[in-house]
């Protein structure tokens, strides 16, 4: 079992506003070490809402959720958020960089407050992560001058900068054209054979999803099938 | 210098919005100045007002007052132990003068809190110049000890008062005194005491406080000529002037010693009480004023803070996204207060200094009073500045904790 990275057991999910309807339903799913999986399925059918419950920021669920083999649920806020820095990296659908820093510091800020390493150190990894995507030439720009490809990759060297056991992303090709999604898409296969990062992705693409390792397909929240291959 | 992420981000943060940072460091800075000016002047015109009023009153004076009657010398006659009643008591003359003054100023110059001590003679008289007559009071007094007391220096007007040392029958009058009788310093005047011969002196010297009533009636002579006007011995004091080292112990020291004396010991706080309330009043206005000024530059700050978090509320969603705590995105918010704060602090000290400086150089010349009386006094300039950052403190600690509940799933997913 030491190969599992992420289990779930029975998550079941509410909305209350305006009327309590369940949106996740008894899910149960087990992704292993450096698979790399899609969810997919109709809009409001609970994909988004699983992920952000497997991300840790959305603790108002029933069941339990597992990471590396620790028990999440339940943990403190602030617990969470030290698991979430050391070992789940974000994309997401908008590229959500801080404006106000430069990409090298965009990626910087998570290693930083991991202090895992020296700021020096952080600075030359984050200068790596950027050089993987092919943007190491934007280092020092603004994060509010480059395009929407180039956030989108920035974001992604961000997710990496402290090597996280899980990589998570919400439709991170979704603002994407073609191009820039061929990228991002090589990128996350690259990280999940070569690196051994699991990634989880939840995606409308159907392209993107047939390239992954496996699908998860989802429909009124609940898991219809598991992809095993 | 190794700086946190926290501080790396909220100074980021400031330093992305320089106008928005200055206007609420520019708060502060009124605030803190405004504090450190009136705290100044308050200071200063409370001090000249005290020194002006030590300048006639001793910390604590020692006289004899009259006693109202009581029972005990029916007690020591009946030796019993019944409740006697006196009906209509009356006051009882006591004499004038204090029994074994000597005696007694040896025993108050032991009181480590003590600085000076000097007896005094006064007495309720009349200058005579011509047919005119007025009333007033001379009091008897070792010049040389008085003036070290109440600085009669710095109010002489003509003449040395040293000179009541060198000349017998030498006199230091009041302006007021002066004036009405057309008198110079070298001119005879006739001075009679109530009980005794009246005595021919010479004006050696005039003075001037700022109390006109005291310049239109005191005049000063030697303890000895005093005593002579009177009648009476060499023993015979009326008062005993004692200063203090701290003025502020006054009233307890002059309990003491009115307890080991049996006479009345009067500290300056009663005999000032309208001084006092002056004081009390004044500091109140001025708190007050002060509170108002730091109230409207916390809101500032607030505000400033609120409008940042509503404008960054998608970057606090990322931050806790990846990884940082509440504590630390209150950490954040925070520091930029304080940063705001100190800021502004800074500034603030400089130019409320600058104003005090300013200020206490316009000329008013009101009286003996040239200048406002400001005064620099460091206390104020270190207490301005905390209170500038506990403002600060206050204002940002709760948009601070709103920006740390920020929900990151609610935020991201629109």
């Amino acid at each position: 079992m030491e190969n599992i990275a992420l289990k779930t057991t029975n998550i079941t999910k509410y909305f209350h506003d305006p009327v309590t309807i369940p949106v996740l339903k008894n899910i149960s799913l087990e992704v292993k070490k450096g698979e790399f999986v899609s969810i997919v399925g109709k809009s409001g059918c609970g994909k988004s809402t699983l992920l952000y419950v497997l991300s840790t920021m959305d603790r108002d669920y029933e069941g339990e959720l597992e990471i590396n083999g620790v028990k999440v649920t339940g943990q403190s806020l602030n617990n969470l958020a030290a698991i979430r820095n050391e070992s789940i990296g974000f994309v997401f659908q908008f590229h959500y960089l801080l404006p106000d820093f430069s990409c090298i510091k965009n990626v910087m800020i998570p290693g930083l407050k991991l202090g895992k390493f020296s700021p020096k150190e952080v600075e030359e990894r984050a200068y790596e992560k950027l050089k993987m995507f092919g943007v190491e030439e934007l280092a020092l720009k603004k994060a509010n001058k480059l395009s929407g490809g180039q956030q989108q990759r920035v974001a992604i060297a961000r997710a990496l900068i402290n090597d996280p056991a899980i990589i998570m992303g919400d439709e991170p090709t979704g603002n994407l054209d073609s191009r820039n999604t061929g990228i991002v898409f090589d990128l996350f296969q690259k990280l999940s054979h070569e690196y051994g990062q699991t990634l989880i992705t939840v995606t409308h693409d159907e392209d993107f999803a047939q390239r992954s390792d496996r699908i998860i397909e989802m429909a009124d929240g609940e898991i219809t099938n598991h992809g095993h291959k | 210098m190794k700086i946190s992420v926290n501080t790396e981000i909220a100074l980021t943060y400031l330093s992305s919005r320089k106008k928005q940072t200055a206007v609420a460091a520019m708060g502060v800075m009124f605030g803190i100045s405004m504090f450190i000016f009136m705290q100044s002047l308050m200071k200063g015109t409370n001090d000249y007002f005290e020194k002006s009023s030590f300048s006639t009153t001793a910390h604590i004076r020692l006289y004899s007052e009259n006693k109202v009657a009581d029972a005990h010398m029916l007690n020591n006659f009946l030796k019993d132990n019944s409740t006697k009643i006196l009906t209509n008591p009356k006051q009882l003359k006591q004499s004038q003068g204090l029994t074994n003054p000597y005696g007694i100023i040896q025993n108050i110059r032991k009181n480590p809190q003590v600085v000076a001590v000097t007896p005094q003679v006064t007495a309720n008289v009349i200058y005579a110049s011509g047919s005119v007559n007025i009333n007033g009071t001379v009091a008897g007094v070792s010049i040389d000890e008085e003036d070290k007391m109440f600085d009669v220096q710095s109010n002489m007007k003509e003449g040395d008062l040293h000179d009541l040392n060198r000349v017998n029958n030498g006199l230091l009058i009041g302006k007021g005194i002066a004036d009405k009788l057309s008198l110079h310093v070298g001119d005879n005047i006739t001075v009679r005491a109530g009980s005794g011969s009246p005595m021919i002196m010479r004006v050696v010297g005039i003075f001037a406080t700022t109390i006109k009533q005291i310049d239109e009636t005191k005049s000063y002579v030697n303890i000895v000529q005093a005593q002579n006007l009177l009648g009476k011995d060499r023993s015979y004091v009326t008062d005993i002037k004692i200063n203090l080292a701290d003025y502020n112990n006054a009233p307890k020291v002059a309990k003491d010693i009115e307890t080991i004396t049996g006479y009345k010991a009067e500290d300056w706080v009663q005999s000032n009480e309208q001084l006092k309330a002056a004081f009390k009043i004044r500091a109140i206005i001025l708190n007050s004023v002060i509170g108002v000024i730091l109230l409207v530059a916390g809101f500032g700050i607030y505000n400033i803070l609120n409008m940042t978090i509503y404008e960054k509320i998608k970057e606090i969603a990322i931050l806790k996204a990846t990884g940082f705590s509440g504590k630390s995105v209150i950490s954040i918010f925070l520091q930029q207060a304080v940063y705001i704060g100190l800021m502004g602090g800074i500034i603030g000290v400089i130019f409320g200094f600058l104003i005090t400086f300013m200020v206490s150089k316009i000329y008013i010349g009101a009286g003996t009073l040239k200048y406002l009386p400001m005064s620099f006094y460091i206390p104020h300039y270190i207490e301005a500045v905390s209170f500038g950052i506990l403002t600060t403190i206050a204002a940002g600690f709760f948009p601070a904790r709103k920006a740390s509940k920020v929900d990151p799933v609610t935020i991201i997913r629109g």
